[in-house]
């Protein structure tokens, strides 16, 4: 035991350190990533009591429609941990830094192992609580159960992370007996990203705001009788849904054996852990450090792109971008995030054909500029986050070979440059793609089908700039995987700012296109007054771009040459 | 005239002066040693010389022009080795090189690939090329870099700590090249801890404490200095000695 609290004290003490001893800087990114956190979590327990208000105004299947939707929630939540556990197990078990000292100092590889399951259930879990606590909160604020509830919801909840837990670091170990770690990693990088594209594609295309649809009401009294059959008894989930519900409404049959089911299988997962580690693990952690991937893919395609780059940059831009494409193109970890950059594509664009304009009691023309306008708003924020995950990250990309770049005479201004014209076509390609073919199935007017376009071409200058400049300003070069940056505390930052940006632009261009929709509605001509204000609307709009393209690519500059 | 002319250098970190007021000269061909105990600035003054690090104060002339005013000129006629080869681990070996003959402005042309090919050769890397520099051992990683700094023909080499990870072939290849370089005119400025290293290669060195250079010159200087006989060794241990034993003093002291 002692050395189990010796392999697991460096966790503790390198976070208590970072807390101490924080700089004034680090200390105001901890409190605003725990302001958003919190601003996060009272929405989450919002929008869930509002959700579960409603479903109790509905008589007789109001409860019935509570109890599937916990239930849904907790198998949503047990599937995102048992994922989250095989990730996070791979690195903690198999490919963290620290790995070979902790083999090389005399402990029993079963305190080795738990130690390291140990920060895996940490690493993995701690999403649970703000996504899950606001949810439970809900529950309990609409249908005020006893304290019982609470004690109920807390070790239920400890019981469903160790089996997920037990699930997933238990595939993981067999995964890696199978294939090395470096390859099961990608492997399962992969299938992360092909399940949560399907998932999200499965659950736009059931389309479930039918089911505010009193038309579809008939279908969904048959619906209702499939939700009152229960999922699988087999599933840990059913017995946990069935006993935090139990404890929700004061129903006592059944809760312990829930209980004692959930418990022991949990605590079964823990013993069969420990036994398959003892067999395997050892194993397993010495055949991750083999087998790297030594051969290179798509060679000659890449090279005649590279030569293409290279006519168009320049041979030190070139040599830089055709990098950063090979380099994209090989990792499994990277290139995967475009299958679900194409779900999010598909889904947003199918959004525009299932729209029933036709039912709306507003005048359709009317109608249609609103949604055209708020259409610039989703598009521009599904830019912002598009390129959260790879115009911000471009810098970081770079990792520690930074410092390459860093000591080549390559300017460090043509280098930011550089990465941002590499990055405006495609953000171009891909922002005229989504407006026009939404604006298309709109049928809005030729107007603000050419004013769409034309505010999202524009708008692209400043988002790509905004990504490249605060991804020099709050750079991460020693990021194992550079996906995790976006979500640290400049991609936060970064997409703020850009739905700012967004924000102001299309306020600016919304009172200049009403009084020309109005004018035109009652027939009457735009006074100079008018044409003034939308003059200077537009001059705005303008210098705000202005601002969006050059001020964060400056401060980028200055930040990424006093980088140390 | 000096190839490498370096005044007042400073920096400071967070209230710490890495690097204290050192000044340094060294002349066309010569293979200079920048030696120092753990932590004494020597890899800070080497960032700072490959331009990868701002200067708190001072200057670093290189070849006659200021790094500081001018450092995409500078930087084209520098080659640096890092003490950690840190490179893009999705290339191949060949397309890695080829990168580098990019950003300094090399046209792909059939002398740069006679010269990657010789490079190779050299390091005896040729076998590997087309494999991902991500399968590479730390001493491939580390003579793949030495190739790169060499590619564009530079007029100083700036190296930290080059025999870290090489094995005794890998070793006596990089201290054959630094030979050959200096005979053909190129300025190696290279920070070691191996102080043999540094006595079979380097006609000067400098040693540096506490971000201070305390000793400067050959030898036999040095000898002088420190007023001891022998090899490089005593001669290091003797200059640092008064500073680290007061240093344990007033640790024990307290």
């Amino acid at each position: 035991m002692k050395g189990l609290y010796l392999l697991i004290s460096p966790r503790f003490l390198g976070f208590r350190n970072q807390l101490v001893r924080s700089q004034n800087g680090k200390r105001k990114r901890i409190i605003l990533m725990s302001g958003l956190g919190l601003a996060f979590c009272a929405g989450m327990f919002a929008v869930s009591c509002r959700v579960l208000i409603y479903f109790q105004s509905a008589e007789m299947i109001g409860d019935v429609l509570a109890r599937h939707l916990l239930s849904m929630i907790i198998l949503t939540f047990f599937s995102l941990l048992v994922f989250s556990h095989i990730i996070t197990a791979l690195s903690n078990l198999y490919l963290s830094g620290d790995l070979e000292l902790c083999h090389s100092i005399p402990v029993d590889v079963e305190e080795l192992f738990v130690s390291r399951a140990f920060f895996t259930v940490m690493d993995s879990s701690w999403m649970l609580i703000i996504f899950g606590l606001p949810v439970f909160m809900a529950y309990a604020y609409v249908y005020r159960p006893g304290p019982g509830f609470y004690f109920t919801v807390l070790h239920m909840n400890l019981a469903m992370v160790i089996i997920a837990a037990g699930i997933g670091i238990l595939l993981t170990m067999i995964l890696v007996h199978i294939f090395p770690a470096q390859r099961t990693r990608d492997i399962i990088m992969l299938l992360t990203v092909l399940m949560m594209g399907a998932l999200y594609l499965l659950f736009r295309f059931m389309r479930p705001e039918r089911l505010v649809d009193p038309e579809a009401f008939f279908t969904i009294a048959q619906y209702l009788n499939a939700l009152k059959a229960p999922q699988s008894p087999y599933l840990p989930t059913q017995w946990i849904t069935e006993t935090v519900w139990g404890s929700l409404i004061g129903s006592r049959g059944g809760i312990l054996f829930g209980v004692a089911l959930t418990w022991t299988t949990a605590a079964a997962l823990v013993v069969i852990n420990v036994w398959v580690a003892r067999a395997v693990y050892f194993e397993g952690f010495s055949k991750s450090q083999e087998a790297k991937k030594r051969r290179t893919g798509g060679g000659r395609v890449l090279d005649l792109f590279a030569k293409f780059i290279t006519k168009l940059f320049g041979g030190d831009l070139g040599a830089v971008i055709s990098k950063d494409i090979r380099t994209f193109f090989r990792d499994n970890t990277q290139w995967s995030q475009l299958l679900l950059l194409i779900a999010l594509v598909v889904v947003y664009v199918y959004n525009f054909t299932v729209l029933p304009l036709d039912k709306s009691p507003i005048r359709l023309d009317f109608l249609q500029n609103i949604l055209a306008f708020l259409n610039m708003g989703l598009a521009g924020f599904v830019l912002a986050a598009v390129s959260a995950r790879f115009v911000f990250t471009a810098i970081s990309a770079e990792g520690e070979a930074y410092w390459i770049i860093r000591s080549s005479p390559l300017s460090l201004k043509r280098y930011l440059w550089g990465k941002y014209f590499s990055f405006l076509l495609p953000m171009l390609v891909l922002a005229e793609i989504l407006i026009t073919l939404t604006n298309h199935l709109l049928e809005v007017s030729r107007f603000m089908m050419l004013l769409s376009s034309g505010t999202m071409f524009f708008m692209v200058f400043g988002i790509v700039a905004l990504g490249i400049g605060y991804g020099a300003l709050y750079p991460n070069f020693t990021c194992q995987n550079v996906a995790q940056v976006a979500s640290g505390f400049g991609g936060v930052l970064f997409m703020i700012v850009s739905s700012l940006f967004i924000g102001m632009i299309i306020v600016l261009e919304a009172g200049p296109v009403y009084v020309l929709f109005i004018s035109n509605v009652r027939g009457t001509p735009v006074t100079i007054y008018h044409w003034t204000l939308i003059t200077l609307s537009f001059l705005a709009a303008f210098l705000i771009n202005m601002v969006a393209i050059f001020w964060p690519m400056k401060m980028g500059l200055k930040a990424l040459r006093e980088y140390e | 005239m000096d190839m490498i002319k370096i005044s007042d250098l400073t920096k400071v970190y967070k209230g710490l002066r890495a690097v204290d007021k050192i000044n340094l000269k060294v002349g066309k061909g010569m293979v200079f040693g920048f030696l120092g105990p753990n932590g004494a600035g020597k890899t800070t003054t080497i960032k700072m010389m490959a331009g990868v690090l701002a200067p708190t104060e001072g200057q670093i002339i290189i070849n006659g022009t200021n790094l500081a005013r001018e450092p995409s000129k500078v930087k084209r006629w520098v080659g640096f080795i890092p003490d950690r080869p840190f490179v893009y681990e999705k290339l191949s070996g060949l397309e890695f090189l080829r990168f580098i003959a990019g950003l300094y402005g090399l046209d792909n042309s059939p002398s740069l690939r006679k010269k990657i090919s010789e490079l190779l050769d050299i390091f005896e890397l040729s076998h590997w090329q087309q494999e991902l520099v991500g399968s590479y051992s730390h001493g491939m990683k580390q003579r793949l870099v030495m190739c790169a700094a060499l590619l564009h023909g530079p007029k100083v080499l700036i190296v930290d700590e080059p025999m870290v990870g090489l094995d005794p072939r890998g070793a006596r290849l990089v201290k054959d090249m630094f030979r050959d370089q200096a005979r053909m005119g190129t300025t190696i400025f290279m920070s070691t801890h191996s102080l043999q290293v540094a006595e079979e290669v380097c006609n000067e060195v400098a040693i540096i404490q506490e971000g201070k250079i305390i000793a400067e010159g050959t030898g036999d200087g040095l000898r002088r200095q420190a007023g001891v006989d022998g090899n490089l060794e005593n001669i290091f241990l003797k200059l640092t000695e008064g500073k680290r034993i007061a240093h344990e003093r007033s640790l024990s002291s307290n």
